[in-house]
This record gives structure tokens, C-alpha cells and sequence, in this order.
């Protein structure tokens, strides 16, 4: 393959940053949903357990 | 949604009717519904259509017949070149839905959106780099064509920058759909620049007028890339945007319990300041 | 009118005022914006001897002259846009993509003599994209030289390049 350090340099930052993007956005997800959850719970069960 | 607007004419107006149609999507429980169903749907799509288009043109898309296999660049740069625009462009429509409709949900996917396209339009500019040294003989020129999207990527930068540079979060989104509705100045110039002036950055092979300039070998696999990439900036934005409603869920939540831990129904700004501090992380 | 409209038109009238300002700035720089000036353009304006410009146009062919002084190959070409030509000369090495019937971009100056004495040599591909195979079968079917201009639309290049591939390659004649 002719340029191959510039096409490899291309694809790998590509490549990577797409990975790390794709990896942060998943991983702060999953950590909201469960700050999200933990919130939830306790308020709705003094809610449902009030008279 | 927190103004009381008292419509004075009987058949509402072009803004109004807008508005209407706008809020039913404004609501974030129901965004988080949609969310959720559609996040598979882009997720999956963009790994396998991706993961494909890179092997295909990386290992079985032929090589060009003056660029050798340096043409294979273009199978990453194009789609961050589309990407990077059309990123602002979503961003404009938010800065539109914010200005004028005050659309809480189009605050927050701009906010998601700035660092997603700045990091498009950064491999945008890196690749083209990396293509341009090889081929044009040079790294950097400064054309219109390479000037006006390294502009693009400052007011990425710069919006970034802006809506997060407030206490109180409203007035950031303000200064910031401002900046994002008129940068978007720079999309036509962009698209443009290469047929108003003479660069060194050739054409566009790719035009919706005319047929491509460029064999069908190469054609797909740019083709198959471009469509996986857009698919994973979608998924990456669904993902980041649900997160942040979530998280302002998780906040607005704190806040009333803070206010009174025993009245989880109270109204949230009660005593909006007393030790936010802490839980707005 | 409710607030909502009257922000709409607002923000309406400041982006036509914006997108107006943004076009006539444009076009009132226009001719800095341009990245190089075109041979016909030098010899109608033509600038001052000291001054560095860049020059651009396509190599024409059987013009390329190349020597050695020492280690650096000296090189000397024309530079042509259709209507008029341009004596470029350069001493240095030049970019892969550098060949009769390119286009390039010479950063350097205007010399006394007319010639342009470039300290820098671009080479500019255009936007066709084809495969080797491709471009060899166009060639051999005689339809397009390289060297003489842009090749044929990606459309008829199947056609075209089948023409040139067959037993008998003296047969351009019967395509279509």
C-alpha cells in the first residue's frame, strides 16, 4: 500500500476518537440512568407508603 | 411553556401553530421514550455499516489511478466533512428552536451537540491534513475551502465555550443559540467556496445536480461509510442527550428533596440555592 | 402579534441582515479569497516584481524540461488556463502528482523576463476518482489523454474503456 503512514495515522484517529466518543457517551448513560434510578426509588416509595 | 401568552386573533399564528406542534415533543419523559426505543435502531446499524465500509475501503475498494492508495483517506474525511456541516446545521435549528420557541429540549442537544461536532470537524481537518501532505505536496493552505470549515471548527469551539460559561444556565443557552445562528453563515460559504473562488481543494465529486465524478468501485463503500458515521453521531447524540435528561432529572430531584426531605411533591426552586452546590456536579 | 412572532421576525431580519453584510464582505474581497491567479489574469494585471503570488493553471504537455545543478533537480515547465501561458521555473523536488496535463499551483514571483521563478510547487487533483484499470483501458482505447485534459464522465467510462479492452486495440472507431 503506497502513503501507508498517512492512511494508517487517518483511520486510527478516526477510528479512535469515534471509539472514545461512542464509549464516553455509553458509559455516562449508563451512570445517569442509575443516579436516576437510586433518586427515584426512595421518593416514590415514601409516596406510596404515606397514609 | 413558563410565559402566559393571551392570543389576541382567532386563527393562531405561523409561530404559535409551530410552537404547538413543537412542545409535544419538548417533553422530556416522552423524549426519554423515544429515546430509548430509537437508541438500538442507530446504535447497531452505525457499529456493523461502519466496521464495513472501513474494511471495504480500506482492503477492497481499488486504488486510484493517480493517487494510489492515498485515496483511501477519503473514505474517512468525506463523512467528517459531511458530518462536521450538517452537525452545525442541527445546531442552527436548535439555536432557532431556542430563540424563538424557548424549546427546553433543542438547550440541551445543543449543549450535547458542540463537543460531538467539534470532534467531527477536527478529524475533518486532520484527515484532509493527512491527504493533502502526500498528494498537494503541502499540510496546510490557506484557501477558502480549508479556511472556512477551520472557522467552522472555532465556532464549535466558541459556542462550547459559551454555553457553559454562565451560572445560570438560561443565559448561556441565549448567548450561545445567538453565536450558533449566525455562524451558520459559514455552511453555504463552506459548500460553496470551492466553485465561488479558485482553491486547491478540488470540487465536490458528490453534488446533488450532477452525476459523480467518480467510479462506482469507489463510490459504495464511501457511500456505506458515510451512512454508518451518520448513524453513530446520531446514536452518540440520542445517548449524550438522554443522559442529560436524566441528569437533570437526577438534580431536580435533589433539589426538592433538599428543600424539604419530607414533601417530595413541593415545588423544586423552593430555596433554589441553599446547597445546590454540591449536587450540580 | 404574540411574543413568540415577534422573536421569529426578529431573529429572522437579524440573520437576512447578517447573511447580506457576510455576502457583500465576500464579495467585495473576492479577488483576495482567490487561492492563486490564472496565467491569462497575470498577463492582464500583472503584479509587481517583488511580489510573491501564486500562479495556477495546467502543466502543458511536452513543455516539462528538467535538469541537474549539483543534487537539485531544476525543472522547468509552462503553465497554461486556455488562453494564455506562463514560463514557470523551479528548483527543487516535485510533488508526487506533478505531471504533464496537471494541475498545480507555483507560490513565487513574476521575473523581468516574463518567467515565474517559483520557491514552491502544489500539486491540485481534481475530483474524479477512478481505479487504474480504469484509466489504463480509457487510455489504451485512445478516447482520453491524460496529458491533454480532464477525463470523460464516470458514466460512459464502462463503455468506453470496453471499446479499448477488446482483441483488436486500433479499434476506437466502433464505439458508440
Amino acid at each position: 500500500m503506497t502513503h501507508l503512514p498517512y492512511i494508517a495515522a487517518a483511520y486510527g484517529l478516526t477510528v479512535g476518537l469515534a471509539v472514545l466518543l461512542g464509549t464516553s457517551a455509553a458509559l455516562r448513560l449508563r451512570r445517569a440512568r442509575a443516579r436516576l434510578a437510586a433518586v427515584e426509588r426512595p421518593a416514590r416509595a415514601t409516596r406510596t407508603n404515606a397514609p | 411553556m413558563g410565559e402566559n401568552e393571551t392570543v389576541l386573533n382567532a386563527t393562531p399564528s405561523l409561530a404559535a401553530r409551530t410552537g404547538n406542534f413543537l412542545h409535544r415533543y419538548a417533553n422530556p419523559g416522552r423524549f426519554l421514550r423515544l429515546g430509548a426505543r430509537l437508541q438500538p435502531w442507530l446504535t447497531w446499524p452505525a457499529i456493523v455499516l461502519s466496521v464495513a465500509g472501513i474494511v471495504w475501503g480500506l482492503f477492497l475498494s481499488p486504488a486510484d489511478w493517480q493517487q494510489g492508495d492515498s485515496v483511501r483517506i477519503m473514505y474517512v474525511h468525506v463523512p467528517a466533512a459531511w458530518l462536521a456541516s450538517s452537525g452545525y446545521m442541527g445546531l442552527a435549528v436548535c439555536s432557532l428552536l431556542s430563540l424563538v420557541w424557548r424549546h427546553p429540549l433543542a438547550d440541551l442537544a445543543a449543549v450535547e451537540i458542540g463537543p460531538v461536532g467539534a470532534s467531527v470537524t477536527a478529524i475533518c481537518l486532520a484527515t484532509g491534513s493527512l491527504w493533502g501532505k502526500p498528494m498537494w505536496g503541502t499540510w496546510w493552505v490557506w484557501d477558502a475551502r480549508l479556511t472556512s470549515v477551520l472557522v467552522l471548527f472555532f465556532l464549535y469551539l466558541g459556542h462550547i465555550a459559551l454555553i457553559r460559561a454562565f451560572d445560570e444556565p438560561q443565559r448561556g443557552y441565549r448567548a450561545a443559540a445567538i453565536l450558533g445562528l449566525a455562524g451558520a453563515v459559514d455552511l453555504p460559504i463552506i459548500k460553496f467556496s470551492v466553485q465561488w473562488w479558485n482553491t486547491l481543494h478540488q470540487p465536490d465529486s458528490i453534488t446533488l445536480t450532477a452525476a459523480p465524478t467518480m467510479s462506482t468501485a469507489m463510490l459504495w463503500p464511501l457511500l456505506v461509510c458515510t451512512l454508518g458515521f451518520t448513524l453513530g453521531f446520531a446514536a452518540i447524540l440520542v445517548a449524550r442527550l438522554r443522559a442529560a435528561v436524566m441528569e437533570s432529572r437526577v438534580r431536580t430531584a435533589l433539589a426538592m428533596r433538599r428543600a424539604d426531605p419530607h414533601d417530595a411533591t413541593r415545588e423544586p426552586d423552593r430555596e433554589p440555592d441553599r446547597d445546590l452546590g454540591g449536587a450540580v456536579a | 402579534m404574540t411574543r413568540k412572532s415577534r422573536r421569529l421576525w426578529l431573529v429572522g431580519g437579524c440573520l437576512v441582515g447578517l447573511g447580506t453584510a457576510t455576502a457583500l464582505t465576500l464579495s467585495a474581497f473576492s479577488s483576495n479569497i482567490v487561492f492563486f491567479m490564472a496565467p491569462s489574469q497575470v498577463h492582464a494585471h500583472p503584479p509587481a516584481a517583488d511580489r510573491t503570488i501564486r500562479l495556477g493553471g495546467m502543466v502543458v504537455a511536452g513543455s516539462v524540461r528538467q535538469s541537474k545543478t549539483g543534487d537539485t533537480p531544476v525543472n522547468q515547465f509552462d503553465v497554461t488556463d486556455g488562453q494564455d501561458a506562463v514560463t514557470v521555473r523551479y528548483e527543487g523536488i516535485l510533488p508526487d502528482l506533478f505531471r504533464e496535463g496537471q494541475s498545480v499551483v507555483a507560490v513565487g514571483s513574476l521575473q523581468a523576463d516574463g518567467a515565474f521563478r517559483a520557491s514552491e510547487v502544489l500539486a491540485k487533483h481534481d475530483e474524479t476518482y477512478m481505479p487504474k484499470e480504469v484509466a489504463e483501458a480509457l487510455r489504451r482505447s485512445g478516447k482520453w489523454d491524460p496529458r491533454y485534459g480532464k477525463p470523460p464522465d464516470a458514466a460512459s467510462w464502462n463503455s468506453m474503456a470496453a471499446s479499448g479492452t477488446g482483441p483488436d486495440k486500433a479499434a476506437p472507431q466502433h464505439g458508440s
